[in-house]
């Protein structure tokens, strides 16, 4: 038993040194979007919505994707058979800005990078929670950035962008992210 | 009877200590056992709240893997000494984040274990899910030292302990003075009972006025002893009237008896001189006058005399009796053995045509008047002499025995007996089973006997039944 316990430690150094290495394998690329997709459905307990934006009935909540989908099909299996507050969730991929209707949550894909003001702008005013990945996501009017710190997943929180959707972050999801953007005024 | 002080007193004691220890003990013990109770109770309260606060602020960190916002959280923690490790585990089971942040691995398991709170020898263990809007993200662990509880079981025990000593102390105190109004009485009762008892005085009383049921058990023995006193000295007043009277009598029956003998003497010898003549003048009748009295006449003189000489031994005999109740004894050592030895010499010669065998046992020498004791031994051997000559081979046996202090003398014959319908009528004056035809004598004999014997302290009696002989016993005193 020590030498088992001895040894798991050991182990568990090795697998964190492979995981922080920054070659950039397939492995580890899958790994960081699962994780990322984890963070996607975890927002949907962390964020209020305004009433009026929640879905009516027994319509969907709805997570969507536009553009490139770099998940692939971890974030069907981790909202399969979930809900957020009594509806169903579900996942919708989206082409361009205009198929946006119905969305709650909305990961704008490093594809749509030369769009993103245009997209942001078309967004304003609706109560959708902008997810984006590519540099400075949040301070370009993004609602929650990842970003990689100290080879970390992180989050960047635009809080006058939350604002100006009307959404709620949890103090506890703040806690976690770094406030970028112009200072909330209100 | 000796003095119960220390008994009543000690048990009054050591029934109200026991009982007041015991109780205070019980109480105690109850008290400590709930303050035990109550105090885990809160202690696991306590630690379930801080993991409910901790799991509640560890939600976000879990979900977006932050380990070191939960170590931060987890290190809330230090401001509570007692709990010795934290830790949190992901949904899939792994270790997320510890408390202290370096934990010794000892104090942080592999796995959470199940949900809730359990004691694990001096620890106790929380496991609390980690959930938000309902999706279980991790499970938090806290272990916490019951160093706590261990310390406020001593402290409990050390205050009851004081309480307990502190009031066994006061209830010695209470009770050394409670006994002592209640064994007060008690005591004097006992007092007055010994006093009553050693020394035969009814005239004490316990004059204690307790108003419980000692104070009843003393009016009650102090009117027992009132009563007591009452009859005894009335008994005393009639025992003294009953010996006066019964003095009084006893002079009365001395002087009427002196008188009487007196009489029966005066009687009896004034008798004698009469009869003298009678008999004199019958016997110079028959000289002078026989040749001219026929066969007839003579035969009435003959009667004549033979009635004067009988009425003579019977005088004689009752001066003998009289006498016997007057003289002064002279009490000697007699050799009774002698005595009586002499005695039967004297009637073998009137017996020298009879087949008689005579048996002597051991006879001891005994305390009496030598005069009289021949009497009645003379008496005795005649009768047996007499009552037995119809028997062809006479044997009369004299032997002496010791029974309870007394030795008892007994002469037996294997004469013509006694029927014993009658053996309470032998020892009287004048009393005869035989007529005088069959077998001569006046009737004094026994009574003489019986009056001597009675004389010296003893007494008479007999057994026997018709033609199969008689014993007479005489008892004296040693």
């Amino acid at each position: 038993m020590p030498l088992l316990a001895r040894r798991t430690p050991t182990l568990a150094l090795l697998i964190a040194f492979v995981l922080a290495t920054p070659s950039v394998g397939w492995a580890k690329l899958t790994q960081e979007y699962d994780l990322k997709a984890a963070f996607l459905f975890h927002f949907a307990q962390f964020v209020d919505w305004p009433a009026d934006a929640l879905p009516a009935g027994n319509s969907p909540f709805t997570i969507g994707i536009l553009g490139h989908d770099p998940f692939g099909k971890s974030l069907d299996e981790i909202v399969a058979n979930e809900t957020v507050q009594g509806h169903k969730l579900l996942v919708r991929r989206f082409q361009n800005v205009d198929q946006v209707d119905s969305c709650h949550i909305l990961f704008i894909d490093p594809s749509e990078s030369v769009r993103m003001d245009q997209i942001l702008s078309r967004l304003k005013g609706r109560s959708i929670l902008t997810v984006g990945e590519t540099k400075d996501f949040a301070l370009r009017s993004g609602v929650i950035g990842f970003v990689l710190l100290e080879k970390r997943l992180r989050l960047a929180v635009n809080l006058a962008a939350a604002n100006a959707a009307r959404l709620t972050i949890s103090s506890k999801l703040l806690r976690q992210s770094q406030i970028v953007g112009p200072v909330r005024v209100q | 009877m000796k003095a119960p002080r220390t008994t009543i007193q000690r048990k009054l004691i050591t029934a109200m200590m026991l009982t007041s220890t015991a109780v205070l003990l019980l109480v105690g013990a109850v008290f400590v056992s709930h303050d035990f109770n109550s105090f885990r109770r809160f202690l696991v309260q306590t630690l379930v709240t801080r993991a409910h606060i901790l799991a509640a602020n560890s939600t976000a960190a879990l979900a977006f893997q932050n380990p070191e916002d939960a170590s931060q959280v987890l290190n809330a923690l230090k401001t509570d000494p007692s709990v010795v490790a934290g830790a949190l585990f992901d949904q899939r089971g792994r270790l997320f984040a510890t408390y202290p942040m370096r934990a010794a691995s000892e104090e942080v398991p592999d796995e959470p274990g199940p949900t809730g709170h359990r004691f694990e020898g001096s620890h106790l263990i929380v496991s609390e899910p980690v959930v938000e809007e309902g999706r279980p993200l991790g499970t938090l662990y806290l272990k916490s030292s019951l160093e706590e509880l261990d310390n406020r079981l001593r402290v409990d025990a050390i205050v009851m302990l004081l309480a307990v000593g502190g009031s066994v102390i006061v209830a010695f105190v209470l009770s050394t003075w409670l006994q002592r109004r209640i064994a007060h009485p008690i005591l004097a009762l006992a007092e007055v009972a010994r006093s009553v008892s050693e020394r035969k005085d009814y005239s004490v009383r316990s004059q204690e006025a307790s108003d419980d049921e000692v104070g009843i058990l003393s009016e009650a023995f102090d009117g027992m002893l009132t009563e007591i006193q009452r009859r005894e000295s009335e008994i005393r007043l009639l025992n003294a009237d009953l010996e006066r009277r019964v003095a009084v009598r006893t002079v009365e029956l001395e002087e009427s008896n002196k008188e009487l003998e007196a009489f029966s003497y005066s009687v009896s010898h004034d008798l004698r001189a009469p009869l003298r003549h009678i008999d004199g003048f019958a016997e110079l009748l028959m000289r002078h006058a026989a040749p001219m009295l026929d066969e007839k006449g003579r035969g009435h003189l003959g009667k004549i005399s033979a009635a004067a000489k009988r009425m003579g031994t019977l005088i004689d005999d009752l001066l003998v009796f009289s006498r016997m109740g007057r003289t002064e004894m002279r009490k000697t050592s007699v050799n009774l053995a002698a005595l009586t030895n002499d005695v039967i010499e004297e009637l073998k010669g009137d017996a020298k045509d009879r087949n008689v065998e005579w048996k002597l046992g051991t006879i001891p020498t005994v305390q009496g008047d030598p005069n009289m004791l021949r009497l009645v031994m003379t008496n005795l051997l005649s009768n047996a002499l007499k009552y037995s000559s119809p028997t062809k081979e006479a044997r009369i046996e004299v032997d002496a025995r010791s029974n309870n202090g007394e030795l008892v003398v007994a002469v037996r014959d294997n004469g013509v007996g006694f029927d014993p319908t009658y053996t309470h009528k032998l020892f009287g004056v004048f009393q005869r089973l035989h007529g005088s035809n069959e077998f001569e004598g006046t009737g004094i004999g026994l009574a003489n006997v019986r009056r001597i014997v009675s004389r010296h302290g003893g007494r008479t009696w007999a057994e026997g039944a018709i033609n199969e002989g008689a014993t007479f016993y005489f008892s004296l005193p040693k």
